[in-house]
């Protein structure tokens, strides 16, 4: 599968790509966006089978991101990797589409089960 | 849990705390009033909390501490070096976090802004500073509102 990690930090792109290999989720392709602008380009040019996003990006938040690609019809399996994870955050998540937010500090067992039934 | 309607010492230190452990496996302790915790040239990240209360939460620190703190997040090894960019950014995502934790546990609607870097000649005052421990080191924290 490939899987688009969209996250304004490289360093966290980088952590989040470790983790998904500590997870066991190394063998997939991985493509790497630095703003929800970006990102939402790169699901248009890529395809790809699953979005992690954060949430705050600068040109184009990572709600704003999934709002733009439900809208446009658009159903890409969307999960937020972000640093705020309060019930509001995760009922706003939810409610746009998103199939789950990982709150940062993370660890590699959140994505494990957050993604086994997904990814294997 | 939703504890305080603004951001305090116990809170932010709280966030700090859970953040080293976790991201950087290091453990923060309080700075000794009494201990020098001066620096010449280092790193200053700061990120603006908006709600009831309006400011910014900064981390100021060392340029060794900073990168000692970008190589714990990337799990390098003590030899491997980092460019000056990446380590701006990580002590950048270090503040991201604290501050998604922060505002996580403050009571209304707020809204966290995006992390900014820039070097920095010089530590904070103590006097609007809490300063933690990164090893041997100081790091201050500052809340500072917006002005009135």
């Amino acid at each position: 599968m490939k899987i688009l990690i969209a996250d304004d930090s490289k360093v966290m792109r980088q952590i989040v790509l470790r983790t998904m290999r500590q997870a066991g989720f190394g063998h997939h392709d991985f493509v790497e966006a630095a703003d929800g602008a970006e990102a939402l380009d790169k699901v248009a040019a890529e395809a790809p089978d699953l979005v992690l996003s954060d949430w705050n990006m600068p040109n184009k938040t990572g709600i704003e991101l999934l709002r733009a690609l439900r809208g446009s019809g658009n159903a890409v399996p969307f999960g937020f990797v972000t640093s705020e994870g309060s019930e509001d955050m995760r009922a706003t998540a939810a409610t746009a589409g998103a199939m789950f937010l990982i709150a940062k500090p993370f660890t590699a067992e959140h994505f494990e089960s957050a993604l086994s039934e997904m990814l294997g | 849990m939703t504890i305080s309607s603004a951001p305090d010492q116990a809170l932010v230190l709280a966030a700090i705390e859970q953040v080293w452990g976790s991201m950087l496996f290091a453990t923060a302790e309080a700075w000794p009033s009494d201990r020098a915790a001066d620096f010449e040239t280092g790193v200053q990240a700061q990120i603006e909390l908006h709600g009831d209360w309006n400011g910014r939460l900064v981390l100021t620190c060392d340029s060794d501490v900073a990168t000692q703190i970008a190589g714990a997040m990337l799990g390098l090894g003590p030899d491997e070096e980092l460019p000056e960019l990446d380590i701006h950014d990580a002590v950048g995502e270090v503040l991201n976090v604290v501050g998604g934790s922060v505002k996580g546990a403050l009571v209304g609607t707020w809204a966290l802004g995006l992390p900014g870097v820039s070097e920095t000649s010089g530590a904070p005052s103590r006097d609007e500073s809490f300063v933690v421990s990164w090893g041997d080191a100081p790091v201050y924290v500052q809340i500072l509102p917006d002005a009135a």
